[in-house]
């Protein structure tokens, strides 16, 4: 199981592999889905789709639908790891 | 000309020469001649029925119970030998055969089916007859009958007349330059439009043909270009493919002598091609694109000094292609018509399946575009559009760039049903051998190579993809 810091860093990875202009210096775990400059419905299924494969966990309807913030999937990511 | 007169032609011409070799058996074309017309004279008793269906393996029994049922003047109905039940029952009950010729482990196998009430009959038997009554017959204007193989829906019966193959044929000797020089492996089912097209080229132009039954075989396949000298051999994408992961040694040796191979239009990877181009030293890999309603519309040489390696080439010598969409530009993707003498009539009592056919242009269902100097590519079945929030994606495009991460065998993209977008793209993928490639990684390339609406939303390993003998997916078992 990962632990905290190594969730984090793979949680980074994914929105940096989903939004590759991101800069590193611009990355915030607040940051809300409006301050993104392409986080549309599709990137949103890429994020989801991206935590799915690398913690090998599965994301209801709702869940998907409530997250607007790196933080926010964090903390679901977090509940499934226990 | 009938495919008789291709046959008496290469009598004529190259009568004590082999025609065709399986395994130790041979022939020449005098012998296969006269084993033709004997199996014609001992089928009369069939003479009122007009359609004999025929299941077999590859082998030179086949070759004759084909061609010495046509030469007796009926069509034949090709049946694979792995047809289940069902399938078999509904094949008979719209073709309306009477009969069934096949070998004795076939019929074994039918007589235990409860639904096949017809007659079945041993094709060694009917051979032993001796009977030397000379029968005069007329050649029927339609040579065989086919049911497609269903990659999307319910099989369709295909009826090829003669002059349908031979306009085939003539176009394939013109374009891949077949001679009687030529000896050609064959390890393709011949109750498909692919193995029966290559048979019909041996017999016009008097080359060889060299039958292999299984086309998983590789071994079998590598070591029948050396034993016979092959200089064309006919093997769908994935065989190919897994010869290039089955023996990366001495490929180049192995495939010294060759001229061309001739591969169909299911998708080839990109690197399959490449790997080719660079391995046939004396020769060229070549694709085509067709169907059983239109076989052999286009060619294409993957030449070094081409760089299309995706796509299915120029229309045939007299064959016309046009793309219809709403902007009506060939340059744009849309639905892909054909027209010429390679395009069947009508269906198989099958009027529903008559509307894809209109003033001569059939309707093929598959989608693609022209690029600019005139080469087809293809793009999938518009019936296996994936509609992702509005968004048209076509598999094909997913599979083609999948295809090329290391560790990756093989992949079928499909839609699945999602409560926001309508549809999303799921990925089933067969790993390589000791890859252990994950679920992260195809995305991480995905991201890389394609647009967001075409990420797939989940990927499954699996150990198989179902398909056709001929390699396409059948999709609908996917959904």
């Amino acid at each position: 199981m990962n632990n905290e810091h190594e969730t984090k860093e793979i949680m980074k990875n994914i929105f940096f592999e989903v939004f590759p202009n991101l800069d590193k210096n611009d990355f915030s775990w607040e940051k809300e889905q409006k301050n993104y400059e392409n986080w549309d419905s599709f990137a949103q299924l890429n994020l989801i789709t991206f935590a799915e494969a690398k913690f090998n966990i599965s994301l209801t309807l709702e869940e998907s639908i409530e997250i607007k913030s790196a933080n926010d999937l964090l903390k679901i990511v977090k509940q499934y790891l226990g | 000309m009938n495919l008789i007169d291709f046959l008496r032609r290469s009598v004529e011409n190259y009568g004590e020469k082999i025609a065709v070799i399986d395994n130790e058996k041979n022939l020449t074309f005098i012998q296969l001649y006269e084993e033709i017309k004997k199996f014609s004279n001992n089928i009369k008793i069939l003479n009122e029925e007009k359609i004999i269906s025929l299941v077999s393996e590859n082998s030179i029994s086949f070759i004759i119970a084909y061609l010495g049922i046509i030469n007796s003047g009926k069509i034949v109905h090709l049946i694979s030998p792995e047809i289940s039940e069902i399938n078999l029952f509904n094949q008979l009950k719209s073709s309306k055969s009477k009969n069934i010729i096949c070998n004795q482990v076939i019929k074994n196998k039918i007589s235990n089916y409860n639904s096949i009430k017809i007659t079945i009959l041993d094709i060694e038997k009917i051979l032993l007859k001796q009977n030397n009554k000379k029968i005069q017959y007329n050649i029927n204007d339609l040579a065989y009958l086919i049911y497609t193989s269903g990659t999307t829906s319910e099989p369709k019966g295909v009826t090829v007349s003669h002059s349908m193959i031979e306009f085939t044929t003539k176009n394939i000797v013109k374009v891949l330059g077949y001679s009687n020089l030529d000896i050609d492996l064959l390890p393709l089912p011949l109750n498909h439009s692919f193995g029966l097209g290559c048979l019909h080229t041996s017999l016009y132009v008097g080359s060889t043909l060299v039958l292999l039954k299984n086309p998983s075989n590789l071994e079998q396949i590598l070591k029948s270009l050396k034993k016979y000298k092959i200089t064309t051999l006919a093997a769908i994408p994935a065989t190919l493919t897994k010869i290039l992961n089955f023996e990366n040694k001495n490929l180049e040796n192995y495939f010294s002598e060759i001229r061309l191979i001739i591969t169909n239009s299911t998708a080839i990877p990109q690197k399959t091609v490449i790997q080719f181009k660079e391995i046939l030293k004396k020769g060229n890999l070549a694709t085509y694109y067709g169907l059983t309603e239109a076989s052999r519309s286009t060619f294409m040489i993957f030449d070094k000094n081409n760089q299309r390696e995706e796509s299915v080439g120029k229309c045939s010598p007299n064959v016309e292609i046009k793309i219809v969409n709403e902007e009506k530009n060939n340059l744009k993707i849309g639905d892909i018509f054909i027209k010429g003498d390679n395009v069947i009539k009508k269906y198989w009592n099958n009027t529903e399946a008559d509307k894809n056919i209109f003033h001569n242009w059939l309707k093929t269902g598959d989608t693609g575009y022209f690029d600019k100097e005139g080469y087809l590519f293809l793009k999938g079945r518009s019936d296996e559009i994936i509609n992702v929030g509005g968004e048209k994606v076509m598999p094909i495009e997913i599979e083609q760039i999948i295809r090329n991460i290391s560790g990756v065998e093989d992949v079928v993209a499909f839609g699945i049903e999602h409560k926001i977008f309508g549809q999303t793209i799921k990925i089933n993928v067969i790993k390589s051998k000791n890859s252990d490639i994950d679920k992260s990684q195809i995305l991480s390339y995905c991201i890389k190579n394609l647009e967001k609406f075409k990420i797939p939303s989940k990927i499954d390993f699996v150990e198989k993809i179902p398909k056709t003998d001929y390699g396409k997916v059948k999709r609908f078992m996917l959904k």
